[in-house]
């Protein structure tokens, strides 16, 4: 029996301020403790540490070259860091809740971005990562 | 002082305040957002009179 499902309905996402929503298709808020081992001669079962944070967002939006749209809101943040806002509903933007959080990753930095990315009757879209920064939660 | 211009950032002609991490350069060289300069004084000065 299933314990609980949660699917994605009306997600919000903001990169650099910029409300990206309707063109978002996929998020992945990525919360990761580096692991280092401190095992040692006395344990029988190996044992660790946390290490430094090295989170990460990844997204995908449809690619628009129209004033204002996709590629004008993110061409320019190759090779810098912003801000990535991404929540599980819209109104969690403004008002999150326990049961509807905010993620937002501070300092992310953008290494890289395709601007083209096309094949033959499909819409374009554009996957981007954007690393490393201090990841908070927001429940209220 | 910066103007929003893209509806994606807020109402267009409004004053946009950037938080502490906001790239600006991106959002002004993406023309999302432009810079306010002082306007000039449209006051033109009259020659002095001759006396």
């Amino acid at each position: 029996m299933a314990v609980s499902a949660t699917y994605l309905s009306n997600p919000a996402i903001k990169i650099n301020g910029i409300d990206l929503t309707n063109q978002a298709t996929n998020a992945v808020v990525n919360y990761v403790a580096e692991q280092l081992e401190n095992t040692t001669f006395s344990n029988t079962s190996r044992t660790f540490t946390s290490g430094l944070f090295s989170n990460t967002i990844t997204v995908t939006l449809y690619q628009s070259y129209a004033v204002g749209e996709t590629e004008a809101s993110i061409y320019n943040l190759v090779g810098s860091t912003c801000d990535v806002i991404v929540a599980t509903t819209t109104a969690a933007l403004t008002t999150p809740t326990a049961t509807a959080p905010k993620y937002e990753l501070v300092g992310a930095y953008l290494s890289s971005h395709t601007p083209i990315n096309s094949s033959l009757g499909e819409l374009s879209t554009i996957d981007l990562t954007f690393s490393g920064g201090v990841l908070t939660k927001s429940v209220a | 002082m910066y103007t929003i211009i893209s509806p994606r950032l807020g109402t267009p002609g409004e004053q946009f305040i950037p938080t502490d991490g906001t790239n600006i350069v991106a959002l002004l060289e993406g023309g999302l957002i432009s810079t306010d300069t002082p306007k000039k004084s449209s006051k033109v000065k009259s020659e002095p009179k001759e006396q």
